[in-house]
């Protein structure tokens, strides 16, 4: 098998979990897709710059991240709170389960994107937190603090706690356009 | 979940009635870590769009 052959098979492998990133960013399913795509695209227009055999998952999911950041910059766009997929509801959970993920989808999309981004990635993907650094360009007790944080203002929201103490954002009511926030060092690190 | 503990310096200790029980936070990062992987595992599973894969197999054949 050749080593191009190999890039191309990485990045085939790689495209659920690059799904699951574009939808934490994102917060909606087409602009994932299409996130998606644009990041496949970089790549294969970078593929000189990868060296075989480091660790291509990190390296893609930077280039996604990027391009994500990228585009945010250029249309600066508000984007509209997705609900959670359709598809969730039709399985064969509770009532009371399926308004409890309803309301998890929606606290979810309020959470700063990189705090959402850090937290999907650990625990859907199994990251751990060097690799989450790695894949998000940031240091390891950063992306600790970022889970965290993500995890504790969940918490605080759906338990009915009240604000954090760090300044957490209030909650957004339901169907209101909410626009993309970076954090301060997300954007001072681009 | 991995548990982290980020906890800033304090001049006394927090008392038990503050303290939270460490059972709930169990519960919670249990539901959470479950109800995640309901909400973004079937996205993980859908089909690779048709297009998505031929712009890499197309790419793979230059």
């Amino acid at each position: 098998m050749t080593a191009m052959t190999t890039f191309h098979d990485q990045i085939i492998a790689i495209l659920p979990k690059l799904r699951v990133q574009a939808l934490a960013l994102t917060r909606n399913r087409a602009a994932a897709e299409d996130l998606v795509q644009d990041a496949v695209c970089n790549a294969l227009s970078a593929q000189d710059s990868f060296i075989p055999g480091t660790n291509f998952p990190a390296w893609m999911h930077r280039i996604l991240r990027n391009r994500f950041i990228s585009n945010l910059r250029k249309r600066r766009d508000t984007i509209d709170i997705d609900d959670v997929p359709s598809s969730v509801f039709a399985t064969e959970a509770a009532h009371e389960d399926r308004l409890a993920l309803k309301e998890l989808g929606k606290a979810m999309t309020r959470l700063p994107t990189d705090q959402r981004e850090a937290l999907v990635m650990v625990v859907v993907h199994g990251m751990s937190y060097e690799a989450l650094a790695e894949a998000t360009g940031c240091a390891v007790g950063t992306a600790k603090s970022r889970v965290f944080r993500a995890r504790r203002q969940l918490e605080a929201w759906l338990m009915g706690e009240p604000r954090q103490r760090d300044g957490a954002r209030p909650a957004v009511r339901s169907g209101e356009a909410v626009s993309m926030n970076l954090s301060v060092e997300d954007s001072a690190g681009l | 979940m991995t548990h982290v503990r980020m906890t800033k310096s304090q001049d006394k200790p927090p008392t038990p009635a503050a303290r939270k029980p460490r059972k709930t936070e169990m519960a919670f990062d249990l539901w959470l870590q479950r109800s995640l992987h309901q909400i973004f595992d079937e996205v993980a599973r859908e089909p690779i769009p048709d297009e998505l894969l031929k712009l890499i197999q197309e790419d793979k054949r230059k």
